[in-house]
């Protein structure tokens, strides 16, 4: 696809903008640079050319401020392979935006097809870069760290992220597990779970237990409930203790109120609030007197002042006409404020219209219509404006019909004759291009070499059946290192036993022999001794006991010495006979430790044989000797795995040579098909090359037809040019002369209109001064009349004599004059009145209070003794006697409700008490030691509600099962993440190994070149080399020093970015096919060897596609057109 | 005589959501499953029913904890005060527990079992039999009683049926044989999913979970008031789970940018929202761009602001590629990967020991099933997580 021209129509700031993108000359590569200094657009351009790709982006737009969003409009001509030049356009609807050269919808399939089903920000990675994409870029395949395919990937998509991305994977993954990972996700989460389920064990609280605390609580809570109530029985009677001594104390109060009120004089009570009632009329009386004096003088002054203000007879009049005269006005003003200036400026005004009639009379004349009324000739601003653009279009469209004749004769003029018109090669051009791609065969036989060279080395030291062990399948890792853990400490748990067993055995013969030993001991025998012994001493006891004599005690004594001996035998027997039962306990103790012994010996051997059968059979599915241990497992696994792994590649290899060789076979028949179609034949061996010729041929005839054919299009264009110009001008025209078709004006061409104008504009502006100024006049002589009239009626009013010179203004201000003082002595007058009638009103209110206070005062008194005081003293010395009797009563009242507020019993028995000094203490000791016990109490009862609920709450494992399941939840969802980024790792490392397989040579050879031009020839190669983590991208100096990529500086980072794309490009170029290439001022960090170098470079890009190059550096042009032949410059439009 | 009927109680179960993260949130979410249940037996008050019929799994285990008992009985001696019996069963989740381990359940509360098969109320016979093991595989219905002649039967039974997608058989039993015993009415249990059926005059009654504990169980949230006079039974239906899980499928992949995200979160979320439930949601996101964990961060900004609404999960899926789109590499190269024997042994070893790591509960997440999904999950992320890299 290739962009020829970019119409930014109705884009952000752009209206009716274009970009022309020319075609290169023949055998130019196709570059276009296109200039604009910032803030020309250039971005503008950009994402209006992606729009128009992939259509407006949905939601508030960035470049709709000047136009509203619904009409942005994009548009250009792109050369789509199969369709030729492509004229679209796309506005901003969400649906069917993409329009053809006559404004119909079309299918975005045309464009989606072009673009090889590539999305916007696809190709915005594949197809664009700018100086921040090359430098982060730069610095991205550095922390590929070695991994070429990230590399490859790098440059194919534009995606650099991939080594963060992996990383970042991992990372999550170990995040949640790893082998011997202390502080996993998953680790946590299981230990916390064995907490949990411990922490749900320990706190179960079992039926019986729960019985047994809820007896103590509600035991307690008793014995509380009766501490209470003793408590409250001590409240009680202190309560009632108090309440006697209450009632003791007012009685006594009583007694002596009744003394003092023997001293008052009688009469009832005053009620409530009469002392203040008879303070106030006391007040009211004293006040209302004094009030009635003054109203007195007051009212003697305001009869003085109504005498001197009399009214005046003629101010009614007078006012009348004055009111009048003030309701003219003129100029928005008061017509007497204007008075004096009136008639000067009424014969100004006159001389001012007299000169503008004369003004439009001399213009007229010289329109040569001197007779025509002036308002006639008057037009609109407007309809002047319509009158000159009609007479401007009418001379433009002229001229532009001339130009447009001439370039149309200029056009035939070149075109010349058609030449021959080419032949259709499309079919042999596909399969030749089909037969490229699969012309070289070497590269997948080296790679399957390879391959079968890695296998052989990896199966080296394997029996030759390592196929058929591996397709049988190897046993699990896991169960291979379980195997060898278990026999190392079977093997060591044996020898262990067995030492064991030897020493225990040994220690039971030892304990066997000595029990023997001790069971062949005489002494051991000696019951029958001890008992004939015996029986000889009592029988010489018997027989000799009547007579003793000394030879009887001799006997005696013998006898008793033999049973002495008898005794010790005895005693000895005892002692071997507790020996013997130790060394038989001892026998026995030992071989039952022999016989446990034997048993996990003989449990271990037992063990050892099963697994000996399990390692035979893991042994010949290694495919190892009979009698390879399991120590030589891991190993063998590791050999048979690599191999596995190599196999399956080496067979990739070999379905990859087998399927490219297939493809060979069919290209070259489909080449020789199409070729024999167009005529052409020969062997198969030089056939490609006979069909390459022929194609080139064909190229260069293709493009003289298509470029006499486009200069054929070109004079249709022109022509229809020529008529659109004809059409406008009679439409010009047309319009000058119904516009002009009511003008009395002699000349009505578009030249005698164009000169009329300025006299035309100038009598509407005359015209429109004279009727204002007329307006003006009329009013003054109107005004002037009126100020006459009213000035000889208020003479008369005023009877005073009137002169015509006399200044009018003098009368008026003596009328306002009077006016004015008559106002001001009826205003006197009346509030004086009004003052009059009040004081006279408040006089009379004042004498009748004070006698109704009066009044009053006799009737609070009445019935009482006293009379001989005065008020304010009688009703004091009332009122304490009255306070007495109420004190004597509320005692009683107190009394009487302390002691109905307490036990009535309680309250008779301590009354009886009473009085007495230590009752009281005596009741708060007691209500004291009835507290002490009643806290008591309820603090064991507490304590025992406090362990059942305890144990109650504590039995609540609804927040332990609530924190199980979540993190179960929390643990599924984690593995699952887990297992997706470990899965993803796996398939992208895998997927990144194979694009390094696919791309490497063709690739590394684009990268090197476009980095060793690139880099003006300091370095020299780009190579890969091989190690331990992968392989790795190293430049080459021409000094022979090979630095690794991440080793480079930041500028060299970007460069060997640079290439990569560069190569990606040509990767994507060969297939699916070569799009715009566009880019974005990236040049400015390079110096300006390498920025030709670059540009070479995107020369290389336009001889196989389309080069697009944004910039803002004159410089950067400059070295443009030094260095890419034949590159089109274009300004950033206006 | 009118009856409410619930079973698959399960108290003491929590609810089994991400939303359990959010502390707050937690304390609403645990306390759901109990607050079903208080609604429910306000309903039988408030509609004065002559019965309350739980038909086993009250408890979600077999030695649940003293409050939940507590609290079970509480309601029930509610339920009792309003002079409205209650009969149950045990099912195969409490069917070892001793209900009066904590002390007597009054005359009101009948607990049907072997030794107590049935019990008369109101002229209404009730009939059931509990589990006393966790797991039966033999059907309980030749022993129910025969049905008492002349009067109504109401059978209680914890059963699976002739067994149902997703659940093991306990108890199983004929339909056809449950229908043709005899009994005027079945209250059934154990299958979480409300349904019921009716044959000639005999209707059989599936309330379900009255509060669904995770997205699986989400057509539950019911109890059913079965109205049984001269004619069939009726049935009507009433709301009682006030925590409700739902789908928002939302396809993201036109938004270009995340204020666009935001705001086609903010509209779909919104309208989840209910004036009487919290709903919890599942939301399936079709999108080429962001990947689950951007999505969820995402959608807990926008839901701050939307009360009653809150997350259970998020998935993300692809959408589907153009048939000519040739453009991503890597995603075609990891496709072919997957082909590879190397890679599958590989991928499967690698599944295997995370799965052999994880607690026996959750090990049937990663199974080697779940390994084709998992593999499309993980080219997806691994395409979402460049792109999205690639756009910063």
């Amino acid at each position: 696809m290739r962009l020829n021209r970019l119409n930014l129509i109705r884009y952000g700031r752009f209206d009716g903008a274009e970009i022309v993108l020319p075609r290169p000359a023949e055998g130019n590569p196709d570059v276009t640079v296109i200039y604009g200094p910032n803030e020309s657009g250039k971005s503008t351009a950009f994402h209006g050319f992606l729009e128009l790709l992939f259509g407006m982006k949905a939601g508030a737009h960035p470049y709709a401020f000047k136009f509203e969003r619904n009409d942005l409009l994009v548009g250009a001509e792109l050369g789509i392979p199969g369709r030729g030049a492509t004229i679209l356009r796309r506005n901003g609807k969400r649906t069917q935006s993409l329009l053809d050269d006559q404004d119909r919808p079309v299918e975005d399939a045309i464009l989606s097809s072009a673009l090889h089903g590539l999305g916007l920000d696809d190709y915005v990675e594949r197809f664009s870069l700018n100086d921040k994409g090359l430098r982060e870029g730069g610095e991205r395949i550095a922390g590929a760290k070695g991994d070429l395919g990230q590399l490859l990937h790098a440059g194919v998509s534009g995606l650099t992220n991939m080594a963060d991305t992996l990383r970042e994977m991992t990372a999550r993954a170990e995040q949640f597990h790893k082998k011997g990972g202390r502080s996993t996700s998953l680790k946590t989460g299981k230990d916390r779970l064995a907490e949990i389920g411990r922490a749900m064990r320990v706190d179960r609280l079992t039926p019986e237990r729960e019985r047994a605390l809820r007896k103590d609580r509600d035991t307690a809570q008793k014995a509380y409930n009766d501490a209470d109530a003793a408590l409250a029985q001590a409240r009680k009677r202190q309560a009632a203790g108090k309440a006697a001594q209450v009632w003791y104390d007012r009685t006594e109060d009583m007694r002596e109120t009744d003394e003092a009120l023997s001293r008052f004089p009688d009469g009832p009570d005053l009620k409530p609030g009469t002392l203040e009632q008879i303070a106030a009329l006391v007040t009211t009386i004293s006040e209302k007197t004094s009030r009635i004096e003054e109203a007195d003088g007051r009212i003697a002054r305001h009869v003085e002042v109504i005498a001197a203000n009399e009214a005046d007879p003629v101010a009614a009049n007078l006012a009348v006409e004055l009111a009048k005269l003030d309701q003219v006005k003129i100029d928005g003003a008061s017509l007497t404020s204007r008075a004096d200036t009136a008639r000067s400026d009424l014969e100004k005004r006159t001389g001012e219209r007299d000169d503008v009639v004369r003004q439009m009379e001399k213009a007229q004349a010289t329109l040569r219509v001197p007779d025509v009324p002036a308002a006639s000739l008057a037009l609109p601003t407007e309809d002047l404006e319509s009158l000159a653009n009609a007479a401007q279009a009418c001379q433009t469209t002229e001229a532009e019909l001339k130009a447009a004749r001439d370039v149309l004769k200029t056009a035939r003029e070149q075109l010349g004759d058609a030449p021959p018109e080419p032949q259709d090669l499309s079919e042999l051009q596909v399969a030749f291009g089909a037969w490229q791609k699969v012309a070289d065969l070497s590269l997948s036989e080296q790679a399957l070499e390879a391959e079968n060279a890695r296998l052989a080395k990896a199966v080296s030291g394997l029996p030759t059946s390592w196929p058929k062990l591996i397709e049988n399948g190897l046993p699990a890792r896991e169960t291979l290192d379980d195997i060898l853990r278990e026999w190392s400490t079977l093997t060591s748990d044996i020898a262990s036993a067995s030492a064991d067993f030897e020493t225990r055995e040994a220690e039971y013969k030892a304990a066997r022999a000595k029990r023997e030993a001790d069971e062949g001991e005489p002494s051991s025998i000696d019951a029958a001794a001890t008992e004939e012994t015996r029986r000889l001493r009592d029988a010489a006891w018997q027989s000799h006991r009547s007579a003793l004599s000394d030879e009887t005690a001799n006997r005696f004594e013998d006898a008793m010495y033999a049973d002495d001996g008898a005794r010790t035998n005895f005693l000895m027997g005892t002692e071997a006979r507790q020996k013997l039962a130790n060394s038989r306990a001892l026998e026995n103790t030992t071989r039952a430790v022999r016989d446990t012994t034997k048993a996990k010996l003989e449990k271990l051997i037992e063990k050892r044989d099963t697994l000996s059968k399990r390692i035979a059979s893991n042994t010949e599915a290694l495919g190892l000797s009979p009698d390879a241990g399991p120590a030589s497992f891991t190993e063998r696994y590791s050999t048979l795995l690599t191999a596995s792994e190599i196999a399956a590649e080496v067979a990739n290899a070999e379905k990859a040579v087998a399927a490219l060789s297939k493809r060979q076979k069919e290209a070259l028949k489909d080449l020789s098909v199409a070729a024999r179609l167009v005529e052409i034949k020969g062997e198969e061996s030089d056939l490609p090359a006979r069909v390459h010729k022929a194609l080139a041929l064909q190229d260069s005839v293709r493009q003289a037809w298509e470029k006499w054919r486009r200069g054929e299009q070109g004079i249709s264009e022109y022509e229809k040019a020529v008529s659109q110009a004809e059409t406008k001008k009679n439409a010009a025209i047309t319009r000058l002369e119904t516009l002009t078709a009511a003008l009395p004006l002699p000349d009505r061409t578009a030249s005698g209109i164009k000169t009329a104008l300025s006299h035309l504009r100038t009598l509407q502006q005359l015209h429109t001064e004279y009727k204002s100024l007329a307006g003006r006049v009329e009013a003054l002589e109107r005004a002037v009349q009126t100020l006459g009239q009213s000035t000889t009626r208020l003479a008369e009013t005023l009877q005073e004599s009137l002169d015509p010179e006399d200044n009018p203004l003098l009368i008026i201000d003596r009328a306002r004059t009077r006016v004015s003082k008559a106002a001001e002595a009826d205003r006197l007058r009346g509030r004086e009145e009004e003052r009059l009638a009040e004081e006279s009103q408040s006089r009379k209110r004042a004498i009748d209070a004070r006698d109704e206070a009066q009044s009053q005062l006799d009737k609070l008194f009445e019935g009482q003794g006293g009379t001989d005081l005065l008020p304010m003293e009688r009703a004091s010395l009332l009122s304490k006697r009255d306070g007495l009797r109420a004190k004597h009563s509320d005692a009683d009242k107190h009394r009487n409700e302390t002691r109905d507020s307490v036990d009535g019993e309680l309250f008779d028995e301590e009354l009886t008490r009473l009085p007495d000094a230590t009752r009281e203490a005596e009741l708060q000791q007691e209500l004291d030691d009835a507290q002490e016990a009643r806290d008591r109490a309820r603090d064991e009862s507490f304590e025992k509600d406090r362990l059942y609920r305890e144990a109650y709450n504590a039995a609540d494992n609804s927040d332990f099962i609530t924190e199980q399941a979540t993190i179960l939840e929390e643990l599924r969802n984690g593995a699952r993440r887990a297992a997706v980024a470990q899965l993803g790792v796996l398939a992208a490392r895998g997927a990144l190994k194979r694009l390094a397989a696919e791309r490497r040579s063709t690739m590394l050879q684009d990268v090197e070149e476009a980095f060793v031009a690139m880099t003006s020839q300091d370095w020299e190669k780009v190579e890969v080399w091989s190690q331990t983590e992968g392989e790795k991208l190293v430049g080459v100096k021409t000094d022979g020093n090979a630095v690794p990529v991440e080793s480079m500086s930041t500028g060299t980072m970007g460069q060997l970015y640079f290439a990569l794309r560069l190569a990606g490009y040509r990767s994507f170029a060969r297939d699916p096919g070569p799009l715009p290439m566009i880019l974005d001022d990236i040049l400015e960090t390079f110096d300006d060897t390498r920025a030709a170098a670059a540009l070479h470079l995107c020369a290389e890009i336009g001889r196989s596609g389309q080069a697009i190059i944004f910039t803002h550096h004159v410089h950067l042009v400059e070295l443009a057109r030094k260095s890419i032949p034949g590159v089109s410059i274009v300004d950033m439009p206006n | 005589m009118r009856l409410l009927a619930s079973a698959d109680i399960h108290l003491g179960s929590p609810i089994r959501s991400a939303a359990m993260r959010n502390p707050e949130l937690g304390d609403r979410l645990k306390q759901a499953t109990r607050n079903a249940f208080i609604r429910t037996v306000d309903l039988a008050i408030s509609e004065s029913v002559d019965a309350l019929v739980l038909a086993g799994d009250i408890f979600d285990k077999d030695q649940p904890d003293l409050k939940t008992c507590a609290f079970l009985l509480a309601q029930l001696t509610r339920a009792a005060d309003a002079n409205i019996p209650t009969m149950l069963i045990r099912g195969n989740h409490d069917a070892l527990l001793d209900h009066g381990a904590h002390g007597d359940l009054g005359p009101m509360i009948h607990l049907l079992h072997k030794g107590s098969p049935s019990v008369e109320i109101r002229d209404v016979w009730f009939h059931g039999l509990s589990f006393d093991a966790a797991h039966v595989s033999k059907s309980f219905l030749p022993d129910y009683p025969a049905p008492v002649q002349g009067r109504k039967n109401i059978g209680l039974m914890h059963t699976s049926l002739d067994g149902s997608p997703g659940h093991d058989p306990y108890a199983p039993c004929s339909e056809k044989d449950l229908m043709a015993h005899g009994y005027d009415l079945w209250c059934l249990g154990h299958i979480h999913a409300p349904f019921e059926h009716t044959s000639d005059s005999v209707l059989a009654v599936m309330p379900g979970i009255p509060q669904p504990r995770h997205f699986g169980e989400r057509t539950g949230g019911t109890v059913a008031l079965v109205e049984l006079g001269d004619d069939a039974p009726t049935i009507e239906r009433y709301e009682v789970g006030k925590l409700a899980f739902a789908e928002c499928p939302l396809d993201l992949n036109e938004c270009s940018d995340v204020p666009e995200v935001l705001r086609e979160l903010r509209t779909g979320l919104q309208g989840l929202q209910h004036p009487e439930h919290d709903t919890a949601v599942r939301l399936r996101v079709t999108t080429g761009h962001h990947t689950t964990e951007e999505l969820t961060s995402l959608a807990d900004e926008v839901l701050e602001n939307i009360d009653r609404v809150f997350l259970d999960k998020v998935k993300v899926a692809p959408p589907e590629l153009k048939d000519n789109s040739k453009a991503d590499d890597l995603v075609r190269l990891m496709r072919e990967e997957l082909n590879e024997p190397g890679f599958q042994l590989a991928s499967k070893q690698a599944l295997e020991e995370l799965r052999t790591a994880l607690p026996r509960e959750i090990t049937d997440e990663l199974t080697e099933k779940a390994l084709d999904a998992l593999l499309e999950e993980a080219i997806n992320e691994v395409t979402l997580s460049l792109h999205a890299g690639a756009a910063e």
